[in-house]
């Protein structure tokens, strides 16, 4: 028994070991710091629809440049 | 009454503040920002935002086209195509700060018609951008990305990079491939050591043992190719590299496993070489990859400071955007206000001030006007100025300094790491234990090959010196993020190794030791008077008008009625306020109008003068009522800071390129003597006076090493020569690049925080040192004595790597202080 189980486990893993690869190959593992940024940002409320002229404020523009 | 800008956080300061609006802004740009992202339904960013806790930025904007990206040339070398009528390209965006960026921009292509998409870098603050040329045009782009506050630059992708990014990869690889390996042999042994215990049969064994010799083979093929290569090429040259050791080890074990394994019994080591080498890649990938995305960061950030357009003027006069490299000698160039020159040339029209800090290190503006000689890289701080190109890139005179820039960092000694040194000792040390032990077991037991070998390969297993090769990585990765939230950044980990060794500090003054912003540091005379000249100033952009506004406490209402204003170039401003006669500016301007000041007004000015600093009349109704005197302050921390450092035994220099009796007083104040004030340094002289430093050192027994701190592209040379450079936080893209470390908070308590944590790191090393050879000389007496098999060896490794592993993570390397946290919060990047 075991002397297929093994090679089977090895094979699984090889499999995965595979996909790894893989990903790092197509640069998914080039930029750690977006990608779980993102993710936090699909919690941006969804905007507030276009010409909605009553909840817009009346922005002063000043003068000073920064 | 204060109040929070609607758009960044930031107080508003009194003079923006408006009675009956809602929203109160710091300054234009925010209230631009804010009102269209309002329009365009992005108000997701605040929210966001604030369920981040980020802080916003003041939003910079130019109001540019970019029409020069729209050159073709431009575009056939930067762009590559994507599919069917589509292009991408990176953009290097300037003001991109936190996680809510990554969702505005990102969220872009929704308002833009015609832009497929952007992907944001937060590391790096490069996006890549893709669009349909024939639905809309880069420029438009660059000009929407312009007005929601990010300042577009093309991001050069040099070939170093992207060989740095496929290093990266390849590591990366190796490692996995080794850590999976690791993995299923530490399974297969626990199987084999368990039925040690329990009389395995004899088949299981052997297939157990065939297993794990058929899973290292991708570990000694293919991952640990980097250590028999570095191995072999260091003794090609006869240097006994720290990863001779190891390859030594690797072949050991795996040429008396496979033996073994073959054979039918012996001991079997697989288990202990795949989890070294995947230990130390994974380590050695850590390293690589923060070194990589500082470079990437700074490197980046090199072609930023410089103009990269022009207004280039037709025959009829007409201003169209250009590419800076396009521009030829001859041209003619409209800079406005607040730009940079694009190149050399002299002054046709205009009268104006200009900015050149960073290049001469001057903090007064210099007044300019027709038939005056102008530098590329300087700012334009008043009025439209028309200019005839002269020189442009390399032959203008900032190209001189950046190529001077260049062959200081080529001529850097390749740095002898910490390692190495140590290695040599350790590297003849163990192999001399090993041939003494090989001969000891042959001598003793009559002969027997296989147990003197046996014995040899499990003290190369033991002592082999991944403490050594897994502590410093990554005690310097650890480190290196510390240090980066405590407002350092390091480029190298070697620096911190240099850091500790230096004993002299060179400083800049303007920028450095000072903000390098004009400021009202002394008022006399009527309130009344400053009142009425703060009212006149507020109408002009001109730096000095800056510097009042900086130091306005009040709320300008609409109070004042201004009439008749009049801007003297050079000299300063006239108008009526409330109907009464108000000038500001020098004697020039007293003599312009018509004012005779007295004696005594006469006298402070001296004084003034004579402290470096630019006095100032104000005349009211034509009698000089008031004074003020305009400077550049030294920077609120910089005695304290300066005080540390002396009391920790550093000789500290100051080297300016502005006038001697200023950066004399400047030392004074700082409690410095006067030898040690050097002024009136051009770049080169800069550059000289350190490479003259450091040939006189070498010639003196233990000295320590040389530390340049600056921010202008005046200090980039000297910067590249010193042992260590420092930029300071927002200084020019020359000095970040050619800088080993880069603040990023303001001031010049992070650099003593560079130097008190640059001692911790290296005493954590040599913690890290001290317990990687008490292990070493325990396994190699366990090993003599002949009470080590696979078992113990198996045990002993990963032992020692963790407790390395722990100590360098755990080990205080870099503090960040409760001031610095509030100012900033968390991520800043200049």
């Amino acid at each position: 028994m075991i002397f297929i189980l093994l090679p089977l486990a090895v094979l699984t893993a090889g499999v995965f070991l595979a996909l790894f690869i893989w990903a790092v190959r197509t640069g998914q593992f080039d930029d750690l710091e977006t990608p779980p940024v993102r993710i936090l940002n699909d919690d941006a409320d969804r905007p507030l629809p276009t010409g909605d002229v009553e909840t817009r404020e009346t922005i002063v523009v000043s003068t000073r440049d920064c | 009454m204060s109040a929070a800008c609607a758009h960044c956080g930031l107080d508003v300061p009194a003079s923006e503040q408006r009675t009956h609006a809602t929203q109160q802004f710091c300054c234009r740009g925010c209230a631009q920002v804010y009102q269209l992202l309002h329009d365009w339904g992005f108000d997701g960013y605040y929210r966001l935002l604030e369920r981040q806790g980020g802080r916003g930025v003041p939003a910079k904007v130019s109001g540019r086209k970019y029409a020069e990206l729209d050159d073709p040339a431009l575009l056939k070398i930067h762009a590559e195509p994507c599919g069917h009528d589509r292009l991408r390209l990176r953009l290097y965006l300037e003001g991109v700060h936190c996680a809510a960026c990554v969702w505005l921009v990102e969220e872009l292509p929704r308002a833009v018609d015609g832009l497929a998409s952007v992907r944001l870098n937060l590391a790096t603050h490069v996006a890549e951008v893709e669009w349909a040329p024939s639905a809309i045009s880069l420029s438009r782009i660059a000009h929407a990305l312009d007005t929601i506050g990010y300042t577009p630059h093309l991001a050069q992708d040099d070939r170093l990079e992207a060989a740095r990014r496929h290093n990266d990869r390849a590591l990366l690889i190796k490692a996995g491939v080794a850590f999976a390996a690791a993995m299923n042999i530490m399974f297969i042994h626990l199987a084999l050591y368990a039925g040690e215990l329990n009389d395995i049969s004899p088949e299981f064994a052997r297939f157990f043992r065939l297993m794990s010799l058929g899973l290292s083979l991708p570990v000694m093929l293919f991952s640990a190719q980097p250590f028999f290569r570095t191995a072999w090429a260091g003794l090609r040259q006869r240097v006994p590299h720290i990863d001779l050791p190891v390859a030594l080890a690797l072949l050991g074990a795996f040429g008396y496993s496979a033996y073994a394994t073959l054979l039918g019994h012996g001991p079997v080591y697989f288990d202990s070489l795949a989890g070294l080498v995947a230990l130390l890649l994974g380590a050695r990938y850590l390293q690589q990859r923060a070194q990589r995305l500082a470079l990437e960061r700074t490197s980046v950030l090199r072609h930023v400071a410089f103009a990269e357009f022009a207004r280039r003027l037709d025959a009829e006069g007409l201003a169209t955007e250009v590419a800076v490299t396009s521009l030829i000698p001859g041209d003619k160039v409209e800079v406005r206000s607040g730009e940079l020159l694009p190149g050399d040339g002299i002054v046709l029209h205009g009268n104006s001030q200009l900015d050149q800090a960073v290049l001469t290190g001057e903090a007064t503006p210099l007044p300019v006007g027709p038939g005056d000689w102008v530098v590329a890289g300087a700012t334009n701080l008043g009025a439209r100025l028309v200019v005839q190109i002269r020189a442009v890139g390399p032959n203008s005179r900032v190209g001189g300094l950046l190529r001077l820039v260049d062959e200081a960092m080529r001529g850097r000694a390749p740095m002898v790491q910490f390692t190495d040194r140590i290695s040599k000792a350790f590297v003849w040390g163990v192999l001399g234990l090993a041939t003494a032990l090989g001969v000891g077991v042959l001598l003793g037991s009559g002969g027997d090959v296989g147990l003197a070998l046996q014995q040899v390969v499990a003290l190369l297993v033991v002592t082999c010196p991944c403490a050594l090769g897994l502590a410093t990585p990554v005690t310097f990765t650890s480190a290196l993020a510390r240090a980066a939230r405590a407002g350092i950044f390091l480029k190298n980990p070697e620096s911190l190794e240099l850091t500790r060794q230096v004993d002299t500090l060179l400083l800049d003054k303007t920028g450095t030791l000072t903000e390098g912003k004009l400021r009202l540091v002394a008022t006399q005379g009527m309130p009344k008077a400053l009142d009425l000249a703060l009212a006149l100033e507020a109408e002009s952009a001109h730096p000095i008008a800056l510097a009042f506004r900086r130091a306005q406490r009040t709320p300008l209402g609409s109070v004042h009625r201004l009439e008749a204003i009049r801007e003297h170039p050079g000299q300063g401003i006239e108008g009526l306020v409330d109907g009464v006669h108000v000038a500001v500016g020098n004697e020039a301007l007293l003599r312009t109008v018509g004012v005779a000041p007295t004696a005594a007004h006469q006298g402070q000015a001296e004084i003034w003068s004579a402290q470096g600093l630019s006095p100032l009349f104000i005349a009211v109704a034509g009698q000089v009522v008031a004074q003020a005197a305009l400077g550049d302050p030294l920077r609120t921390d910089a005695k304290a800071a300066l005080k540390a450092l002396t009391n920790a035994g550093l000789t500290l220099h100051i080297v300016s390129g502005d006038h001697p009796a200023v950066v004399a007083r400047v030392a004074r104040e700082l409690g410095l003597t006067s030898d040690h004030a050097h002024g009136g340094m051009t770049p080169e002289a800069k550059r000289t006076f350190v490479a003259d430093l450091k040939a006189a050192r070498t010639q003196l027994p233990h000295t320590g090493k040389l530390m340049m701190v600056g921010d202008g592209v005046n200090d980039a040379a000297a910067l590249a020569l010193a042992d260590v450079g420092v930029a300071m936080q927002g200084g020019s893209g020359a000095s970040v690049a050619a800088a080993d470390v880069v603040l990023t908070r303001p001031g010049l308590m992070p650099l003593v925080e560079l130097w008190r944590g640059s001692h911790r790191v290296m005493n954590v090393i040599h913690r890290n040192l001290a317990f990687s050879l008490i292990y070493n000389l325990a396994g190699a007496g366990l090993t003599i004595a002949g009470l080590v098999g696979p078992i113990l060896a198996a045990a002993l490794m990963p032992l020692s790597s963790l407790t390395v592993i722990l100590s360098s993570v755990l080990g205080r390397t870099f503090q960040t202080s409760a001031a610095a946290s509030r100012t900033s919060g968390g991520r800043s990047w200049p």
